[in-house]
């Protein structure tokens, strides 16, 4: 079992790294906090595959003269992934971070609670 | 059949560019562009379809320069394209019953950023049904959630944009299980194309290696489209979410942007996982159990609803979970089952929030059960959408839901065990509950008017003339769009062979 | 011998929109037009008293459309269709006066309707999956080979679907929807609703039960002593509620329940006289419901009395609609020679000599009982009416007999009361005739 782990260690680490993301997202109450967790959580998941891409002792796959032996380099399709995953997960943030911009204009506070709780009484007084 | 193998493509490729123009156009230039493009898509649709139906077999599609098991593709086939065309079909008459919402929710300064977001929300979803490699489907699915959410904030008020950071929320946490678990399948088989992933976990169960790992893939992409296409207990955003919105855009979460997570999971457990290793699967018992909870609790939900949009959501939260229970029967008519009342479903509830809308119209705007009193009666055409609505909901021959009852009860009775009678409890169960409370609106709806100025203007020869002035200069759309639902219920309702056919000759070919 | 059905339109490849006239439905599509068209020409005259008579008429004659294309319905979707939407046509009779007794009434009917043709619609689906053929066939559609180790989920769906329909014909405990509607229902609308929509479930029940699944599944099974218990305690219990209650109306749907469980009772034994008995009480007591309800809604046109024991010494002011009362009660009771014996007694011979212990004695104990609780709650009605006793002294206006419209339909189902009772002998051959067709 410790055998598994050292070896496979950043696999283990971003596990982690995504579970403390996770429930950060699902559970903090502050925005900024909720949208720093989505961060971690996938920059977790751009270490697990960047992990899996890794070669013992070999180089990175940038080839500069001609063909050579692919056993001599690192996957390159997770490096790939990763950078998809990047632009994903940056738009994905930008879109939070103007919501929650305007979350705060409207309702001066940024936890979620709150919000809906102010929203709730606004129902009430509608109703009346 | 050339030029029709490139169909799939263009699908995905064209709203996107589409898109890209209506970001300096103005709004009508930009309703114009939207629907030329959403009705040529329609079209090359129906005509793949037809090929596909004529024998032509399915087809993948290269995209790029590389080919399997490196490149990416896309594969189509009956059951990708009459999918397709139902998407096509539903976001256009949503479109066309919710303008005039759409003038005055957003503003006509900001339409033309409403319909990018529709084109890229709807290349998405075509991007999701036809894709056969996972992670263009993650990137996809990210799209659609993040556009989802932009048609939601078009309408800017305190409730939408709650309602749309909630549903960010939850969507975010299943997109990230649904990630690390294409990242787990990378690990285990090293292919992202679907077939190909399905050959080395066949072997893997083969070898009996790597286990553990491949049941908690399973259960991760399961449970990342589950939070995101809200099954019981994952549905606390759908509510907000699809109330707040205005007309159209709750027509198009609720009828089609579900669907496509739904497809994608069934696609995955087709294609990726296959049948062999999902047949009997655990988890698929776990789906039949949130689905049949779904079914009930969505429905107790709906019963206690004082506002007429909620009520149709946790209607939708109750159908959804139709879906799920077919699904988690775990056989082939079981699926089949849930892709009927995927169709009937979008087409039924789109046609209830449009009709919504125009009631909600009728009654100066207020959604609330006292001020739709009569409301049926003073916008007739919203009035007989939601007559035909619930004849549906409550599965009367001749309506499309009784079509998909009678596969799914046909599909539980194939099951000869527990199985069997969870569904069909939930099913009686859940019909009752249906036809409670959309009868009890449809009495409100039909009732005596709030006012008597509003009960002078129904009655007389005068009501035909008048509603006629008033409707016909600018709702022309909007009546086309719910005739046009009405039109496609009674025929899915009448000719339902047509459909479960299509649906089942492509479900023989998916894998 | 059957023709082919006619087929409207086709929903799916194998489920048909089809209709058909065999002897079953067209006996039933003639109770149905003859009570409608006697409680019509009542209703011409009763509409004095009430509004928005063309809301009224609308829906009565939509409701008997429906009631056509039911016993016309040559497969188990076309009855389904029919019996739904006969169901939702109906709802605005007993809506019709607006008040909140009568919206929470109609929501009521509506409700158990639709839970029990929910149920129904399990049976239609199963029976779908696992039938020879779509049509209905004496003796029963179910296809052996299909049905071969599931014999156990289909006699449960059978015992469903029938507790289903069995909502719609007053079976416990989906019953609840009489009391509630039948007092607030116009009394037109309350005659056909006691006197022929119940008997729309019973004839499901029949199809359902002798048509589709077949008397030979059922036979000497749990579900057939369930049924059989069931109705017995129906009839028991209607009984008790209808001696308690003091509204007249209600204490007349109450009666309702029970005597329908009579039907029911004779079409659960499972042999040729039990259900000729049976067929026979549909005739007759459709024809005493209705003259009671019609005598009933005399009553409340004139003196708009409701409660038993304000009709105290009525038969001073209305001696004929009294008298037919008591003619109606006679029958109900099942005293020779008004209509109404001849049922009860083929009934009792059927559940005797169909050998199903207890129930071939329970049930015409039950009966007599049954008959002895009728007589109370009917008799006293009668005698209190005619004989109020020297203490009585009679208060309010003396508003006169009603309208000669409506005291003529009363008398002429009183007269069918008698002459039915009379002559019934050819009408049970009938029926048994009938039976002989259908018991393969």
């Amino acid at each position: 079992m410790n055998n598994y782990i050292v070896t496979n260690l950043p696999e283990v680490a971003s596990i982690i790294l995504f579970g403390i993301g996770f429930s950060n997202l699902l559970l903090a109450r502050n925005l900024i906090k909720k949208i720093i967790g989505l961060n971690i959580m996938d920059t977790a998941i751009y270490l697990f595959l960047a992990a899996k891409g890794y070669v013992d002792n070999a180089a990175a796959p940038i080839v500069t003269s001609g063909a050579v032996d692919p056993d001599l380099y690192v996957n390159p399709v997770p490096s790939g992934l990763v950078l998809t995953g990047i632009v994903v997960s940056v738009s994905v943030t930008a879109v939070l971070l103007a919501l929650t911009v305007r979350l705060y204009e409207e309702f001066n506070t940024l936890d979620i609670d709150e919000i809906v709780h102010q929203l709730r009484v606004k129902d009430k007084e509608a109703m009346r | 059949m050339n030029l029709l193998y490139n169909v799939p493509a263009f699908s995905i490729l064209l709203p996107m560019l589409a898109g890209v123009i209506c970001l300096v156009l103005p709004a009508r230039a930009s309703r114009r562009l939207s629907n030329t493009v959403i009705v040529v898509l329609a079209l090359l649709s129906f005509l793949l379809l037809n090929s596909f139906l004529d024998g032509a077999p399915t087809f993948t599609y290269r995209m790029g320069h590389y080919g399997a098991p490196i490149g990416n593709e896309i594969r189509a086939g009956e059951l990708e394209s009459a999918m397709a065309m139902m998407f096509l079909v539903v976001m256009m008459l949503s479109l066309m019953g919710g303008r005039n919402h759409l003038r005055s929710d957003i503003g006509r300064s900001k339409v033309n950023l409403y319909y990018i977001s529709v084109l890229f929300l709807l290349s998405s979803m075509l991007a999701l049904t036809y894709t056969n490699d996972l992670f263009t489907a993650y990137v996809f699915v990210e799209i659609n959630t993040v556009t989802a959410c932009g048609i939601i904030i078009s309408k800017e008020d305190g409730y939408t944009l709650a309602a749309s950071m909630r549903y960010l929320i939850m969507s975010l946490l299943g997109s990230g299980l649904f990630l690390i678990g294409i990242c787990l399948v990378y690990g285990l088989t090293g292919h992202l194309l679907m077939p190909n992933i399905q050959e080395a976990v066949n072997q893997l169960v083969q070898n009996g290696h790597y286990q553990a790992p491949l049941q908690v893939t399973i259960a991760l992409f399961a449970v990342g489209l589950a939070l995101k296409s809200a099954l019981w207990p994952f549905h606390s955003w759908l509510p907000d979410a699809h109330s707040s919105a205005s007309a159209a855009s709750s027509a198009i979460l609720s009828g089609l942007v579900l669907k496509s997570f739904i497809f994608l999971m069934i696609k995955i457990f087709f294609r990726t996982v296959g049948p062999d290793v999902m047949t009997g699967h655990a988890i698929l018992n776990l789906l039949l159990v949130f689905g049949v909870l779904g079914m009930l609790l969505g429905s107790v939900n709906a019963l206690f609803e004082k506002d007429i949009k909620r009520m149709l959501a946790f209607s939708s939260v109750s159908q959804i979970g139709y879906i799920f229970c077919g699904i988690g029967l775990g056989t082939i008519a079981g699926v089949s089952a849930a892709l009927v009342q995927v169709v009937v479903h979008a087409v039924t509830k789109a046609m209830l929030f449009i009709a919504a809308g125009g009631l909600m119209d009728a009654s100066g705007g207020r959604k609330d059960f006292d001020a739709l009193q009569g409301a049926g009666k003073r916008d007739i055409v919203a009035g007989a959408a939601f007559v035909v609505g619930t004849m549906s909901m409550i599965g009367l021959p001749f309506f499309a839901g009784f079509i998909t009852k009678l596969t799914l009860v046909t599909a539980a009775a194939g099951t000869h065990d527990w199985r069997t009678y969870v569904s069909l409890a939930a099913i009686v169960v859940s019909t009752i509950l249906t036809a409670i409370y959309y009868i009890r609106v449809l009495s409100l709806l039909f009732g005596r008017n709030g006012s008597e100025e509003q009960d002078g203007e129904v009655r007389g020869r005068r009501f035909l003339s008048a509603y006629l002035r008033r409707h016909l200069s600018m709702d022309t759309e909007y009546i086309l769009a719910i005739l046009a639902f009405i039109g496609i219920n009674l025929w899915i309702g009448l000719r339902s062979d047509d459909l479960v056919d299509i649906i089942n000759a492509g479900l023989a070919t998916f894998q | 011998m059957q023709e082919a059905p006619f087929v409207l339109l086709m929903l799916t490849d194998s489920l048909t929109l089809a209709f058909r006239a065999d002897v079953l439905g067209l006996a039933f599509l003639t109770l149905a037009l003859l009570m409608w068209t006697a409680v019509g020409i009542y209703a011409l005259r009763y509409k004095d008293h009430q509004e928005n008579n063309g809301r009224f008429f609308a829906f009565y004659l939509l409701t008997l459309v429906m009631l056509v294309g039911l016993s016309l319905a040559a497969n188990y979707v076309t009855m389904y269709l029919f019996f739904e939407m006969m169901t939702l046509c109906s709802v605005p009779l007993v809506l019709h006066n607006g008040s909140a007794e009568a919206s929470s009434a109609a929501k009521k009917y509506l409700f158990y309707s639709i839970f029990g043709a929910t149920l129904g619609l399990l049976g239609l689906f199963f029976i779908h999956a696992y039938s020879i053929s779509s049509d209905f066939l004496p003796g029963g559609v179910l296809d052996a080979a299909k049905i071969a180790g599931n014999e156990e989920m289909l006699r449960t769906i059978a015992f469903l679907a029938v507790m289903g329909f069995g909502a719609k014909a007053g079976l416990f405990p989906l019953h609840a929807w009489l009391p509630a509607a039948h007092p607030v229902a116009p009394s037109p609308a309350s005659a056909v609703l006691s006197g022929v929509i119940t008997k729309a479930g019973v004839f499901c029940i029949i199809r359902v039960i002798y048509f589709q699944f077949g008397a030979a599944f059922l036979r000497d099974t749990w579900v057939q002593r369930s049924w059989i218990a069931v109705a017995l305690l129906t009839i028991l219990m209607g009984s008790l509620m209808a001696f308690r209650e003091k509204r007249l109306k209600t204490r007349l749907a109450y009666s309702t329940v029970s005597q329908v469980s009579y039907i029911l009772l004779g079409l659960f034994f499972l042999n040729e006289a039990a259900f000729a008995g049976a067929l026979l009480h549909v005739l007759y007591h459709s024809i005493l419901k209705d003259g009671l309800f019609l005598s009933a809604g005399n009553i409340l046109y004139q003196t708009h009395l409701e409660n038993v024991e304000e009709l105290k010494g009525l038969g001073r002011q209305m001696p004929r609609t009294l008298g037919c009362f008591a003619i109606f009660s006679l029958g109900l009771t099942g005293i020779p020679p008004f209509a109404g014996f001849l049922s009860k007694w083929e009934l009792a011979a059927g559940a005797l000599s169909s050998g199903l212990l207890p129930y071939a004695w329970l049930a015409p104990a039950v009966l007599l009982i049954s008959a002895m609780l009728t007589a109370g709650y009917l008799f006293p009605i009668v005698i209190h009416g005619f004989f109020p006793g020297r203490a009585y002294r009679s208060e309010g206006p003396d508003t006169g007999e009603a309208p000669v419209a409506m005291v003529g339909v009363v008398g002429a189902l009183a007269a069918a009361t008698v002459v039915l009772g009379l002559f019934g002998a050819p009408i049970l051959k009938f029926f048994l005739d009938l039976a002989g067709t259908i018991f393969l």
